[in-house]
This record gives structure tokens, C-alpha cells and sequence, in this order.
């Protein structure tokens, strides 16, 4: 067989070897505590606020304004919760948009139990979100709106900066998960009137286990997890010292190559989705034709199931991710699908290719080899699929 | 465990199924079961000769177990008397394939029944095989749309989203269209919006195209999304319409589908 194929950079990235190399130091001669008031102490003082600067540098933000996490995840509660609890006085409804990823509608999930009255957005049937649909759900209750800046699933890229212009002095914050969006598309807070915005290193070739929430300056958010007051009160716990550098070196290095790398990964996107447009018969492009990430295909073929394409990928030596209920561990289809107007049926048939910066042009042309005929084959035995 | 970490069996089950197709003839049985929400469907044929099943073939939608289960529970009642097969259980495909995710159970669950449903069908003489256009066609029913039902909210919503006539095809550009079915001038329709949206869904209460046989023809052809034995019962969005409550009839549930625009043209 030949080498693997990975085209699932959504769900996990190996580490850049640069970053790697930046970290090891953190890890032996050059570990401490930034709370120590030691020479070693000083110098995990100065390794932190310099990785705080490159961090920041990255989303056009002033240091002070970023706050490092265990990751997105960690990121998103700080950003929902933590904003939430602290403006409960003020109004008790948030908005968020249908096609968020999981935790951010669970996160929903645990505001209304916690007495918030929780609002979704569905998106048009390419994933976008019309800015007036928000618009229209604003009340005077109203306190903190979330959208992702791009879906981490169909690859949808959302108007934020229209979203934050509207909502810009209206005194209905904007939290913009962007995990999916960073180093792909450029991100410049100091363009754009983002009140929360959540970073993750792996999804930038940094460590996992390792994220950032921007919080610009004046808003104020309630602790989530209580500790020794690290990270201005806002996340204690004891720096991860070499992660925290990982992520900058990281995001020096997206930031170095962003454009480049962006109009590289477009150029395997775009090749892969006219092959399987015009090759596989009854085949569809899932999330917006032009709007979308370009390390993004999201691909449903009628009449057959995801779980047994990717299966059958997987024999290929092909990795790949689905959005059928297969595959999840509810058994529901993704429900970022289903808000795009999909029917459970074809929700199942779907499957997802995520380029990144380890792909190459071979990797399409191996999926093109062996996918076509994996199709036809689930069809032969699918009594959904008709030839029309 | 993973909803994929499935035994060596099963995954040979999945990647060489025994037993794949339809079999046709007098003596032939077909059961047919699903579960929309969690997306397998599966049918099963069965050939009966004194009284014992002379020979099984399935067709699966579904994912790695339901297909392995389908083709586990055909080998494993090839030959069998019908009142064996009958005691045949999931638990019994799930042991014979080495076991599988606990997650996936039902999936084995739904080949044994459509297995059940098949001798079911042959003891009980039925056919499963919907009725033909022409044969709805000419039960009298005229253009085939049954006796209105209420639709929760359909008044809150015109001129937001609910169109009794469309004049302009391009006012829909680029939107979700539900159209219910109201006869050839809706299914006309359906077919005009192709042009402009690349999502257009047509809601039929009948389980085949009740439509000269041209005109189905041209919907079947086309990228136009029939829902049968589907009855619209509520149109719900905030000022706007954003989704459609859908009753299966034969599943005998509701379901939300996020659509644009709901049209229910009048006669």
C-alpha cells in the first residue's frame, strides 16, 4: 500500500517541527514559574510575556488583551460562561448561531440551565448566517452573541465583520470562536469590533492542549475556574510554560506563511472538488461554493452513508471525517447539516476532506483513484440509490 | 469505545457482503425496515421452499454494522425453517459477527427485523412494493391530494416566507423551497425553481408521484427533492419562516426541516 493519506486536519495537526524545536528548551534547562520571584522565576516571567506578545501580535491585539488557556474548549467556557455570569444583572439572553461547534451548544445547554435563555440562528443552506437574522433576535435582554468565524465542519466563512459592526455600542457583546478560521484567514482585532475571540495552538501546528481568549479591553468576564489568580484572575493554574511558547512560535510562523499556504491549500481544494463534482455521478458540495475555508471539501453522495465511506477510505489508507450520525456518539446527524436544510438521509451521506500544511497535490489525485469506485460500490448495495 | 472499533468479522462482513441484491419470483418475500434518525435502512429478500428459506439477499443504507449485520444474519439463515429464522435474534448476529460497539446494537436490531418483517410478509401473502403512479393515478383521486390538514402557524407567516402563488420564480432565488404537493401545476413549479435555488423540496402525502407519467418522470430526473408520505404540520421561524415541522406518515413521527420558504399554491 502506499503511504497514508491524512486529509483530517479539522480534527488534529502534527506539530510543526519548528515549534517543536522552540519548545524543547521549556521543557529542561529553561522550565520555571512566572510566579517565582527567582532568577528562574523571571525568566518564565519574561518567556510568557514575550509569547503573550507574539500571540497577540497575531490577532492584531494589545498583550494585555490575551489570556492563555488549556485550549479552544477551555476558551469557550471562559468566554460564554464567564461573560454570561458577569452580566447577569444586565440581561439573561444570548444568541448563538445553529452551525457552532458542539461545545458551543452545550455550552448553551448549561447557560439555560443556569437560567440564561438561549436563542439560535439558522444559516442559509450554504452555512451562512445573515447578519439581520441576528438582528431580529436582539431584545433588550440581550447581553452576549457567538459565532464562529468560520465552521469548522462545512468550512463556511461568516460576514464577522459585518456581524461586529452591527453590534459594535449596541452593548450586546460579540464572542467569535475562530479555531477553525485562524491561520487560514487573516484576523486583525484592530480592524474589527470582536469582544471575545477563542484561539487554539494545535489548529495553528502548535501544541495540543494549549488555547487563548482574546478579551479586548473593558470587557469584563467572571473566572471560571478559581485558583491562585493567574492570567489576571481570569484562569488560574500554573502556566503551561512550554505549550504557551509552542502556540507563539506557532503563530509566528502561520503568520509568516498565511498567505501563501492559504492560496496553496485553495488551489488542492478546488482541484478536489471539480473531480468529484464531474466525476461522481448524484454528488454534492456541502457549505458555500466560494465563501469557505480553503483547506475545506465537504462532500454528500446520495444514497449512501458516511460512516461506510469512511470505512472504506480507511482501507486506502485514507483518512478522512463525516458528519453522519454513524459515526457520532449520539447518533445524530450533524446538526451543523441539518440547519443548513438537510435531510437526515443526506446528512448521513456525507464526508469531509481537510487539507493542510503537510498535504500535497498526490493526495488528491490518490482519493480520486480509489473514491469513485468506492461509491459505486455502497450504491450497488444501497436500496436508497437510483440511477436517474 | 469508538462507534467504529468493530471485530475483524464484522469489518470482513463490511468490506466482502455476503449475499447483496433483490431476488424476484412468486415465492419471494421482502421486508423492509428504518430508522431515519439514526440513517440505516435495510431490506431484506427471502426465497421460501418448504417452508424453509431456499435463499436471502439484503440491500443496506447504512453504516459499517448495518451492513455486516445484514450480511451475517443472511448466512446465518440460509436454510433454515421459517420458525427458525423467526427466533433468530440480534444478539444472535451481534455473537456471530464477535460482538460489536454497544453504541451500534441497534443496527444488528434492524437486520433481524427486516428479516422478521419478511417472513412476516410471506406467511401474511403481502407484497411490499409501492403502488405505481398509473395505479394511484387510477384509483380516482383526481390529482391525488387528500383532504386538507391544519397547518399550525401558516397564517402568521404570509408574505414571510408562505406563498399560495409564485409569479416570479427569481423572488425564490437561491432559497430552500418546500412545495406542497397540489398537482401538476405545484409539481410544474417545483421544477421551474430548479432553475433558480439549488434546493428544492417537494412534500407529497402519497407514497409515489401522483403525476402523469411525463411530468414524474421529469421530477424524478430532476434535482428536485421528493419527501413522500410527508404532511406539512407547522411552518415556525422567528418572523420569518426558517423551518417546517414535516409529519412522516409512515413512520408516524415529526421531524424539523430548516427551509426559506414554504409554498402551498391555491387551486
Amino acid at each position: 500500500m502506499s503511504r497514508e493519506v491524512y486529509l483530517d486536519y479539522q480534527s488534529a495537526k502534527p506539530v510543526d517541527p519548528r515549534v517543536v524545536e522552540a519548545m524543547l528548551p521549556y521543557f529542561t534547562e529553561r522550565f520555571g514559574n512566572p510566579a517565582s520571584l527567582h532568577t528562574v522565576g523571571d525568566r518564565a516571567t519574561a518567556a510568557l510575556e514575550e509569547s503573550r506578545a507574539g500571540v497577540a501580535a497575531f490577532i492584531g491585539a494589545q498583550p494585555d488583551e490575551v489570556i492563555f488557556t488549556s485550549g479552544a474548549t477551555e476558551s469557550n467556557n471562559l468566554a460564554m460562561i464567564g461573560f454570561a455570569n458577569r452580566a447577569k444583572r444586565e440581561g439573561a439572553h444570548v444568541i448563538i448561531s445553529e452551525v457552532e461547534h458542539i461545545s458551543l451548544h452545550n455550552i448553551g445547554k448549561f447557560l439555560e440551565k443556569s437560567g440564561f435563555r438561549v436563542t439560535k440562528v439558522p444559516p442559509d443552506q450554504f452555512g451562512r448566517i445573515d447578519p439581520d437574522k441576528i438582528r431580529s433576535r436582539v431584545t433588550d435582554d440581550t447581553v452576549l452573541v457567538s459565532v464562529g468565524w468560520a465552521s469548522n465542519e462545512i468550512g463556511t466563512i461568516q460576514p464577522i465583520p459585518r456581524i461586529a459592526e452591527m453590534l459594535h455600542g449596541t452593548g450586546v457583546a460579540l464572542h467569535v470562536d475562530a479555531v477553525a478560521a485562524e491561520g487560514l484567514l487573516p484576523i486583525d482585532m484592530s480592524a474589527v469590533p470582536v469582544d471575545l475571540l477563542s484561539l487554539s495552538s494545535n489548529d495553528i501546528y502548535g501544541p495540543p492542549g494549549v488555547g487563548a481568549l482574546y478579551v479586548r479591553k473593558g470587557v469584563r468576564l467572571a473566572a471560571v475556574t478559581i485558583g491562585g489568580g493567574q492570567e489576571n484572575g481570569l484562569r488560574s493554574g500554573t502556566e503551561n510554560l512550554p505549550g504557551i511558547v509552542g502556540m507563539a512560535a506557532a503563530a509566528g510562523i502561520s503568520a509568516d506563511e498565511l498567505s501563501q499556504e492559504s492560496a496553496r491549500l485553495a488551489k488542492m481544494r478546488d482541484r478536489l472538488i471539480a473531480a468529484v463534482l464531474s466525476t461522481i455521478p448524484d454528488s454534492h458540495l456541502n457549505g458555500h461554493p466560494t465563501e469557505r475555508l480553503p483547506n475545506n471539501a465537504h462532500f454528500r453522495f446520495d444514497g449512501i452513508e458516511g460512516e461506510s465511506l469512511l470505512l472504506s477510505m480507511k482501507d486506502k489508507g485514507i483518512a478522512v471525517s463525516t458528519g453522519s450520525a454513524c459515526s457520532s456518539k449520539t447518533l445524530e446527524p450533524s446538526h451543523t447539516l441539518i440547519s443548513c436544510g438537510l435531510l437526515h438521509q443526506e446528512a448521513h451521506g456525507s464526508l469531509e476532506f481537510t487539507f493542510g500544511r503537510f498535504s500535497e497535490d498526490a493526495d488528491v489525485d490518490r482519493v480520486m483513484e480509489v473514491l469513485p469506485d468506492i461509491v459505486a460500490r455502497l450504491r450497488r448495495m444501497s436500496p436508497l440509490y437510483e440511477t436517474r | 469505545m469508538k462507534s467504529t472499533q468493530y471485530s475483524e468479522k464484522t469489518l470482513d462482513h463490511f468490506r466482502n457482503p455476503r449475499n447483496v441484491g433483490t431476488l424476484e419470483g412468486d415465492d419471494v418475500a421482502v421486508g423492509r425496515v428504518g430508522n431515519p434518525v439514526c440513517g440505516d435502512i435495510m431490506e431484506m429478500y427471502i426465497r421460501v421452499r418448504d417452508d424453509r428459506i431456499a435463499d436471502i439477499a439484503f440491500q443496506t443504507f447504512g453504516c459499517g454494522s448495518a451492513v455486516a449485520t445484514s450480511s451475517m444474519t443472511t448466512e446465518l439463515v440460509k436454510g433454515m425453517t421459517l420458525d427458525e429464522a423467526l427466533a433468530v435474534t440480534r444478539r444472535d448476529v451481534a455473537d456471530a459477527l464477535d460482538g460489536l460497539p454497544p453504541i451500534k446494537m441497534h443496527c444488528s436490531n434492524l437486520a433481524a427485523d427486516a428479516l422478521h418483517d419478511a417472513i412476516k410478509n410471506y406467511r401474511s401473502g403481502r407484497k411490499l412494493e409501492p403502488m405505481s403512479a398509473e395505479e394511484i393515478a387510477g384509483a380516482g383521486t383526481g390529482c391525488g391530494v387528500p383532504a386538507v390538514a391544519v397547518i399550525e402557524g401558516i397564517g402568521d407567516y404570509e408574505g414571510r416566507g408562505v406563498y399560495t402563488a409564485v409569479t416570479d420564480v427569481t423572488q425564490l432565488a437561491d432559497k430552500r423551497v418546500l412545495i406542497v404537493d397540489k398537482g401538476v401545476a405545484s409539481a410544474r413549479l417545483a421544477l421551474e425553481l430548479t432553475k433558480v435555488t439549488p434546493r428544492v423540496v417537494f412534500l407529497t402525502e402519497l407514497d409515489a408521484l401522483g403525476l402523469p407519467e411525463d411530468l414524474a418522470t421529469q421530477v424524478k430526473r430532476s434535482d428536485v427533492k421528493v419527501l413522500f408520505q410527508s404532511r406539512l404540520a407547522a411552518v415556525r421561524g422567528e418572523g420569518e419562516v426558517e423551518k417546517a415541522l414535516i409529519h412522516d406518515l409512515d413512520e408516524d413521527n415529526d421531524y424539523e426541516l430548516f427551509v426559506d420558504a414554504v409554498v402551498l399554491l391555491e387551486p
